[in-house]
């Protein structure tokens, strides 16, 4: 829609955000107390009494296996490679033909006070077993990657629609105006489904994600072209601004051309600022070394736990951080073998730093993949390879901080790890029970688009209660 | 209102009631008993007032609102309450008990509290979206306290026939009853009511039909006549006509998105005739630019959400797309009627099936397409790839009757949104809440897709496709092809030696695998791949999946047509190449049989239905679609550009109109039903309409009518504009002139437009333009691994053309576009979004590209100024610059300021090293090979940057260009360039 008079002041805030006034970024960062406030303007929740401000989404991308993670399945065991009854609905090409139970190439033990099941190789997960509440109770629809990264990111299978980062900071607004309220960072690779993961949809743009990227500039052209300086560039501004001037002049009636001539202002400052922002260098060592920063296997996931840490600090409301490759048909022993100490050492230095630094309880971390994986497998290549596919019926989701149901297991799987059996909800309802941890009412975080209230979960759902301390 | 004086007792905690009200309630429990029997002796003949309110308010808001949770209907029904019948209701739920509702007395009724939404965690209903209006909580409030009566069924709808406000609408019939009798706001209606033929204005004495050069006549544009009613009635005056400068501007940039030359500005400035005259021929030339059509072509492919790939997990190419797209290019350009525009794009294929089977069912084709005989057959089945536009895959993983389903719910619902604007998607599940299109209506017009069928179909080159770079594409496209081909046999030839010395090793008389399965060897005995390292396996895998892709990637350049035929649902097959027509379309496969599926779920089974189209459309119960295998998608085609159809012409005149004005009449131009924007000015929209019909169907016979009337020639400015934003805070009077950001595309277009390097050839396949070089060699993941590099054209005269040419790929997109604002293709884009963000300066102004355009328009001015031996005329080469980018001279401040920066950049860039850029060759994927868990790498080679050759680079020229090249790349990114007025 063209616009004449007051532009959205939160249509300037997409990406790195905006402070229409005069406010440097880097002032804002020191003190965030003194920021003028803009929109998108921090809100009142709908749930006061909620805990968590922040959400730390880690994202484990191409569903990982819940038998082989947190959700033992000793049946398993004695059914290995005995042929799997399947019931009489229409497959995919992936489930049909021969298939095989197949059992988790891991051994299982209980952590902490709460009896956490998990396997063996979250050494360091098990240490911070009871601030976790895992929840096995959840079902989605898709098997497939990018509708079901859609689904668990949008809530829509066929995307398109806003992504629950931009729902969250549609409904908190910001914390600080001059860093976007919400970032991701994904692997090198961009998740199947690719930037709709991330959408804002319908929403203003000023909720979109912003990714940073992993190499390169964290953000595309926000560096001036090699050889350009500083100073060099601030004239050529300041020679634009002259121009926009002159134009202003002749046009008094446009507003938006005050609006963009700002937003070249604080695009001059960011481009300085944003870089220092996502250096982790003043990191003590013994932090880098607590998330495993410059050390296999864990450097590359370490360093962006450690950095949704620093962004969260600065009030970023949704951070999602990527983990990729958790796809594993063949290979399971190897593929989730090699993944999960990728992980492992990180997420719990990210559990103890934020708990160390009081931001545990107003922070929600939430671990989870599109969708879990099935028992069984068609053997491809004999007992050595096995894996196993998607399954939209059973998975583990886990919670920490941000008021969860700390210490608890929630839900049940059936004795192979098929399907959900016991405090089953459609994803919809997590949906509704994330955001209710944020302060958030599903109901009334509705937005009109195309003929209807549009919402998360699609068309309701309800918080599930248990999951909520 | 009443209820406030109740609020107060809601201080006392839910659980705890003060006992006198308990003792209240249980005696009232007494009473109500037997109010519960009394309803049945009531007669709607002579309702009670309770009744009524009952009938009229209460009974729909409990339906449509509380029943989906609170009745048997419920999948779970909430609370323990049920409100389906007056007894239950009574009975309470699990938190209040019957203190819910006390009939009678409404301030002790709990229900009251819980939908004014001031008892707190029990607001009803739940979703504040759902929230009763102060009416509606009145109503119960009124009705609990005349006894809360309930009438029963019968009676309801009685009284509901006889007392209801609103109108009935005859429909196929809902899934109940009361849907299908209940009543709605005439207002709601607008679209569904015939288009008006008489107006409240006088339009006698207005032009009949404007023709190029004309005098208007004394009565003027009937645009400018409705609009003045509206703005009288208002009390506003109209802001004066926008100066000439400006009007070119905004006349060009709307007909063809590209900038005025200053040749043309001065003509038309210095045109004598009126500003009526010059401008009405102004726009007739630009409606015959051959550009007229790339732009508007533009507007149709966000709606029907053209892309060249199909999205999802794959996101295969689709190589012969590009064709639908000049076929839309054509279209405009050829200002065919839009009555069979939309036909061929419906419908193409059966028609050109008529067509080229026998003389007589040519004769037939006649009948339905009158100008058949003037259309290339071929372009028949390239038209229907409108069918097709939207994202779609079917893998390994997915299930054949979801994935149909899907394509099936996608089509359904983008013919009502494109060509009736009617989102459908709500009656997939149900009847719909506020229009009176029941599900059945949703389930008939998607039978009318049950027998399309997808087809790459052979379909002969067209005269007026441009084939000229494909031929230099392929090259390229082999080069890779083959690269990978041979790293496909280098690794069999791995796997040959691996399986020949795992046999060696084990004294076994095989060669290989495939000999020892033969022998009878159990096949789990035998290595599983045949490979070791991390690396082949990672190899092994992209090759395997890239075969595929390039494979079909060579279709680009063959003829083939995204198309589809009618016949059986052949059985599903995981897609990893194109779409083979089958001999025999009734052979293999089933016919479908479309019938209502509950909640929308493609594994269930209700009422069987026939094709059919809208039923609240007049005519449209009545108007029959054949039931055969073809003809179907012909029949609804015929009724969506019958002129007596209620939407379709508005639905064009509306779009047609918003893209002129940055606005629709009707502000939701996809959504012309009760919770769209009701049309702003109702009778210029059915005026417009009829004159659309009238015309023959013409978009160019419109876009005059809009353009000559002084409403399109306004100024920006209003001399007055205070008082305007006082009584049209919306700006929706026409008072004044919108002004708007350029589009994307137009950007892009513009800035190689005033730097001389646009490439204007019409049409071919896509381009692929200088991408971000970060964003071009970003890993992406397609289904099992990564997807190709981007890799742009090699020559900046491919790569140099207008943006509508740029090859689109949903997984993909070019950074630049997305950031302002073009739109996905997921989803059908009405209008697009003009936000202002952060990253569109980053792009404008550090982005290789305006640094690009920035040089090569500095190197244009200096080298068309520059005299032989003459010095250098700074002033001319300034203004030279401020005629090309603005289209006027720079004022004396401008003139003087822009002489000081370009000196001093030329001598800032006396000492500047710029590096020279340099381009890769190839790119070293990383990845962890999901075989062995372990990291692989993968060499990708780009040979297009072998022979690349980049656009015009700063060590090509001197320092006072590079000099004026900031001055350059500050003009492009200045307000006056990207803003239209």
């Amino acid at each position: 829609m063209r616009k004449m008079s007051q532009p959205l002041r939160r249509d300037f805030l997409y990406g790195l955000g905006s402070s229409l006034g005069s406010v440097a970024f880097s002032a804002l960062l020191a003190d965030a107390a003194q920021a003028n406030k803009t929109s998108p303007a921090k809100q009142q929740p709908h749930f006061p009494e909620a805990k968590a401000k922040h959400c730390i989404f880690l994202y484990m991308e191409g569903g990982p296996s819940h038998i082989d993670t947190f959700d033992p399945k000793p049946k398993l065991k004695q059914l290995h490679l005995k042929e799997f009854q399947r019931a009489g609905q229409e497959q995919s090409a992936m489930s049909s033909g021969t298939r095989y139970y197949v059992q988790s190439p891991f051994q299982f033990a209980k952590h902490g006070k709460s009896g956490a099941d998990m396997c063996h190789l979250w050494e360091n997960l098990a240490g911070v077993a009871d601030e976790l509440c895992f929840y096995r109770g959840c079902q989605v629809e898709s098997v497939n990657h990018p509708t079901a990264n859609y689904h668990v990111n949008t809530g829509n299978q066929f995307g398109g629609d806003p992504s629950i980062g931009a729902w969250v900071n549609y409904g908190l607004g910001t914390e600080n105006d001059d860093l976007p309220g919400f970032i991701v960072l994904p692997e090198l690779a961009y998740p199947q489904g690719g930037s709709a993961n991330w959408s804002n949809g319908f929403l203003s743009t000023a909720f979109q994600g912003t990714p940073l990227r992993s190499q390169g500039s964290p953000i595309l052209d926000i560096e001036p072209p090699r050889g350009i300086t500083r100073d060099h560039q601030r004239k050529n501004l300041d020679f634009l601004q002259m121009l926009n001037h002159e134009h202003l002049a002749a046009h008094p009636q446009h507003d938006e051309l005050v609006a963009r001539m700002k937003n070249y202002e604080l695009a001059f400052r960011m481009q300085m600022e944003v870089p220092k922002t996502l250096q982790i260098d003043d990191e003590s060592q013994a932090t880098l070394d607590r998330y495993g920063v410059g050390v296999e296997p864990t450097d590359n996931f370490g360093r962006r736990c450690l950095l949704a840490r620093k962004l969260v600090e600065k009030g970023v409301r949704f951070v999602q951080v990527y983990a990729s490759t958790w796809d594993s048909h063949d290979y399971l022993a190897k593929a989730h073998g090699a993944l999960i100490p990728k992980v492992d050492q990180p997420i719990a230095a990210l559990i103890q730093d934020l708990r160390e630094r009081g931001l545990l309880d107003e922070t929600l971390i939430v671990w989870m993949g599109e969708f879990g994986r099935t028992p069984d497998n068609g053997i491809r290549g004999g007992g050595q390879a096995y894996g196993r596919d998607h399954n939209p019926d059973a998975m583990t989701i886990w919670m920490a901080g941000g008021g969860c149901n700390a210490g608890h297991t929630i839900g049940a799987t059936d004795e192979t790890g098929a399907t959900a059996i016991e405090n089953v909800h459609h994803l919809r309802d997590f949906h509704v029970t994330m955001l209710r941890l944020l302060g958030l009412d599903d109901n009334k975080l509705t937005y009109f688009h195309a003929g209807r209230f549009k919402q998360l979960s699609q068309f309701g759902g309800k918080a599930i209660d248990d999951l909520i301390a | 209102m009443k209820i406030r004086s109740y609020l107060a007792m809601n201080f006392f905690p839910v659980t705890w009631k003060p006992l006198p009200q308990a003792w209240a309630t249980t005696a009232l429990a007494v009473i109500t008993l037997l109010f519960a029997m009394w309803p049945a002796i009531a007669s709607a003949a002579k309702p009670s007032e309770g009744e009524k309110i009952f009938a009229l308010q209460v009974r729909p808001i409990l339906q449509e609102k509380c029943f989906g949770c609170h009745s048997h209907e419920a999948d779970e029904q909430q609370g323990g309450f049920d409100l389906s019948t007056r007894k239950n209701m009574l009975l309470g739920g699990d938190a209040y008990g019957d203190s819910v509702v006390t009939p009678g007395d409404a301030e002790s009724s709990l229900l009251l509290a819980m939908v004014a939404r001031e008892e707190r965690g029990y607001e009803m209903p739940p979703k504040e979206a759902d929230r009763l209006s102060d009416m509606e909580v009145q109503a119960i409030q009124d009705w609990i306290n005349a006894d809360a009566p309930w009438p029963n069924e019968a009676t309801v709808n009685e009284i509901y026939a006889k007392f209801a406000e609103g109108e009935t609408v005859t429909t196929s019939g809902g899934q109940s009853e009361q849907w299908t009798d209940r009543k709605y706001q005439p207002s709601d209606l607008w679209a569904f009511q015939p288009i008006r033929t008489e107006f409240s204005v006088n339009l006698s004495g207005s032009r009949e039909n404007p023709r190029p050069g004309e005098n208007p006549r004394p009565g003027g544009n009937p645009v400018d006549i409705f609009i003045k009613a509206g703005l009288e009635q208002q009390d506003l005056s109209a802001a004066p006509i926008a100066d000439r400068v400006e009007l070119i501007r905004r006349a060009t940039f709307d007909l063809i998105g590209l900038p005025p030359t200053p040749q043309e500005i001065r003509q038309f400035v210095d045109d004598r005739r009126s500003d009526e005259v010059a401008f009405a021929a102004l726009v007739d030339r630009l409606l015959e630019s051959p550009h007229y059509g790339e732009h508007w072509a533009r507007h149709w492919l966000d709606v029907v959400r053209y892309a060249d790939s199909s999205g999802f997990a794959n996101d295969w190419e689709r190589p012969n797309a590009w064709r639908y797209r000049d076929y839309v290019i054509r279209a405009f350009n050829d200002d065919k009627p839009f009555d069979l525009f939309i036909l061929e794009q419906i419908a193409g294929d059966e028609i050109y099936d008529l067509v080229t089977a026998s003389k007589k069912a040519r004769q037939k084709a006649r009948n339905i397409h009158r100008l058949v005989d003037r259309v290339d057959s071929d372009e028949l089945l390239v038209a229907a790839g409108f069918l097709r536009m939207g994202p779609w895959e079917h893998t390994g993983m997915s299930v054949a009757k979801v994935t149909r389903q899907q394509f099936l719910d996608d089509i359904t619902d983008s013919v009502g949104q494109v060509f009736l604007g009617q989102p459908l998607q709500c009656c997939r599940c149900h009847d719909h809440k506020f229009d009176p299109i029941p599900t059945r209506d949703y389930y008939s017009i998607q039978s009318v897709f049950a027998t399309t069928q997808f087809a790459d179909r052979e379909t002969e080159w067209l005269a007026d496709e441009n084939r000229s770079g494909m031929k230099h594409d392929e090259i390229y496209h082999r080069r890779r092809y083959q690269a990978n081909e041979a790293m496909m046999l280098e690794i069999a030839k791995l796997q040959r030696e691996f399986e020949a010395n795992w046999f060696t090793e084990r004294k076994l008389p095989y060669k290989t695998k495939a000999e020892a399965v033969a022998a009878g060897v159990d096949s789990d005995l035998l290595p599983h791949k045949s490979l070791q390292a991390p690396d082949d396996f990672g190899r092994e895998r992209i090759g395997r999946k890239w075969q595929a892709r390039f494979e079909w990637e060579l279709d680009r350049y063959q003829p083939f047509a995204f198309s589809v035929y009618n016949g059986k649902t052949p059985p599903a097959r995981m897609q990893t190449s194109r779409f083979v027509m089958p001999a025999n379309p009734k052979g293999r496969g089933t016919w479908e049989q479309t019938c209502i599926l509950p909640g929308g779920d493609p594994f269930a089974k209700g009422e069987l239905v026939q094709p059919g189209v809208l039923s609240a459309v007049p005519g449209g119960l009545d108007y029959e679609i054949p039931v055969a295998t073809s003809g179907r998608r012909t029949a609804l085609a015929k009724w969506i550009v019958d002129p007596q159809n209620t939407l379709t012409a508005r639905v064009l005149a509306n779009r047609i109109w918003s893209y002129h004005f940055g606005r629709g009449i009707a502000g939701t131009p996809n959504n012309f039903g009760a919770t769209g924007k009701k049309p702003t000015h109702p009778e210029l929209l059915d005026w417009l309409a009829g004159q659309m019909v009238r015309g023959g169907w013409s978009a160019k016979n419109l876009h005059r009518w809009i353009m000559n009337s002084n409403t399109y020639l306004r100024s920006a400015q209003h001399p007055n504009l205070d008082k305007i934003r006082e009584s049209d805070p919306n700006l929706t009077s026409y008072a004044v002139f919108l002004p708007r950001r350029l589009e994307a595309e137009e950007i892009r277009d513009s800035m190689l437009s005033v730097s001389g390097e646009l490439n204007l050839t019409l049409g071919g396949i896509p381009v692929r333009p200088d991408m971000n070089l970060e964003a071009a060699l970003q890993p992406r993941m397609i289904m099992g691994t990564f997807a190709p590099a981007y890799v742009p054209n090699p020559l900046p005269k491919d790569r140099n053309r207008r943006s509508i040419y740029a090859h689109r790929i949903r997984g993909h997109r070019l950074p630049f576009m997305e950031t302002f604002n073009q739109p996905g293709s997921e989803k059908s884009c009405e209008l697009r979004d003009q936000s202002n963000i952060t990253p569109q300066v980053f792009a404008l102004l550090n982005g290789e590209e305006t640094n690009d355009r920035a040089l090569a328009l500095a190197n244009r001015v200096i080298t068309q100024q520059s005299q032989p031996g003459q010095q250098l005329d700074r002033v001319q080469v300034i203004n030279r610059l401020f005629k090309l980018v603005y289209g006027r001279q720079p004022n004396d401040q401008e003139l003087r300021r822009t002489l000081e920066h370009w000196a001093e950049m030329s001598e800032r860039h006396t000492k500047v090293d710029l590096p020279r850029r340099e381009w890769p060759t190839e790119v070293i994927r990383e990845a962890v090979e999901e075989n062995t868990g372990e990291p692989f790498k993968f060499t990708e080679r780009l040979f297009v940057y072998d022979d690349y050759e980049p656009d015009l680079q700063p060590h090509q020229v001197d320092a006072v260009t590079r000099g004026l090249a900031e001055v350059c790349l500050a003009l492009l990114n200045s307000n006056e360039f990207i803003y239209v007025y």
